[in-house]
């Protein structure tokens, strides 16, 4: 009885084991994977023609086509957030600290949060299947076989635009959802716009603004490049499309979270 | 016949245009842009320019209008000469065919094939064609002389 309860948890901890040894090697390959792509991004030699033309028709794909979408959810998601921290604001009478809560809330925090789920449920998932699929297709192949580096056509492309159009759409994000505040700010507090300009102008914070543009960067960095690395692991049948993509999906998920707390860490540091 | 032809291709890796099921047309670009792409790449030819340089070859072969089709859409001997522009792309060019009538399977012989060189003969060095041996009845020519 003792000896079969001994192998069970032997074979817990060994599957503990295996699964921490799998996810160390994943993030350290990730790492690497990264560190190679940002090598390449400042080599002058991995810009050419077709490497900029996948990078205009990527950013047109990612922030140009999303755009209704993305200013729709904007102001409705922006007047609710807003709307709620108003209500609280009021509740507990910390309208002296409107500016520094909106600038704290919506720039650092809110805004790169939602732009980057938006993002990564749509193009993320994207360029992971389009990855997956042109291995399958074995289209890789065919660029090394005309000499083209798949790093420089294919992957710092898609990762720089996924730094561009997170940081333009968070930004965008930002106007719609401060611009909505200036409603609330009338109908709760009888503020009129310049009023609320210049609390917010004053509320201003340089390092809030270093500190949203950098986590949109690393947001837009990893959602790109998380979904390019599993794509990459499709093997030659069709079903290792699906399983590439959900295990890149689960990945670009857990690296927001790691992120955004890690940003919140260093905001208290 | 794949070790002759993984030799040759290794060889010639800087020169090689590689016409292959093996070596696809990209799925998620158009025609153009497929055959573009190399000459956008290796010499950084502005996208206008590359698109205009496609148009002229396309035209030669009278297919301009498969310019923006994707290549899903692309019948079998428009696929064939997507793929031997493309390696037509390639400077000083040694175009390779590998098995030519698993492309063109509908075609019967190489005639098809020596008049789609013949178009071209000034874009390309040289041009191989690896196939196997019990489809030697379909060959009339051993190698395209250029000029």
């Amino acid at each position: 009885m003792s000896g079969k309860k001994d192998i069970r948890m032997i074979d817990i901890i060994e599957r503990i084991g295996k699964t921490s040894i799998n996810a160390t090697r994943s993030f350290r390959d990730t790492l690497s994977f990264a560190f190679t792509i940002i090598l390449k991004m400042f080599s002058k030699n991995s810009y050419s023609s077709a490497t900029r033309m996948v990078l205009i028709n990527q950013i047109y794909f990612t922030s140009v086509q999303i755009l209704p979408l993305f200013i729709g959810i904007s102001i409705i998601l922006g007047s609710l957030l807003i709307g709620i921290v108003f209500q609280i604001i009021k509740t507990l009478g910390l309208a002296e600290y409107l500016g520094r809560i909106l600038m704290g809330l919506v720039v650092t925090e809110l805004s790169p949060f939602v732009t980057v789920l938006l993002i990564a449920l749509r193009s993320s998932s994207a360029i992971n299947a389009e990855i997956a699929v042109m291995k399958v297709n074995n289209e890789l192949n065919t660029l090394d076989k005309f000499n083209i580096d798949v790093i420089d056509y294919l992957f710092l492309p898609r990762v720089i635009n996924g730094v561009i159009s997170v940081v333009l759409l968070s930004a965008l994000f930002s106007i719609l959802t401060l611009t909505s505040g200036l409603l609330f700010s009338k109908l709760m507090f009888g503020m009129s716009l310049d009023t609320y300009s210049n609390v917010l102008l004053n509320s201003a914070n340089f390092y809030d603004i270093v500190i949203s543009l950098v986590k949109c960067c690393t947001f837009g960095f990893f959602i790109t490049l998380i979904p390019i690395r599993f794509g990459l692991h499709a093997t030659n049948d069709l079903t290792s499309i699906p399983i590439a993509v959900l295990n890149g999906m689960v990945d670009v998920f857990i690296a927001i979270v790691l992120i955004e707390v890690l940003s919140l860490i260093l905001s208290f540091i | 016949m794949d070790k002759e032809l993984k030799d040759f291709a290794a060889k010639n890796k800087q020169n090689l245009g590689l016409v292959s099921l093996d070596v696809p047309l990209i799925s998620n670009l158009n025609v153009w842009v497929n055959i573009a792409l190399i000459k956008q790449y290796h010499q950084n030819l502005p996208d206008d320019k590359a698109e205009l340089l496609v148009l002229q070859y396309l035209r030669v072969y009278g297919l301009e209008h498969i310019a923006n089709k994707q290549t899903s859409a692309l019948t079998n001997k428009e696929r064939f000469f997507a793929m031997l522009i493309r390696a037509a792309m390639v400077m000083d060019s040694i175009i390779v065919i590998d098995r030519p009538f698993k492309i063109i399977p509908d075609v019967p012989d190489d005639r098809f094939i020596y008049n789609a060189l013949n178009i071209i003969y000034d874009s390309f060095k040289e041009c191989h064609i690896f196939d196997y041996t019990w489809f030697k009845d379909r060959y009339r020519m051993i190698y395209v002389e250029k000029g």
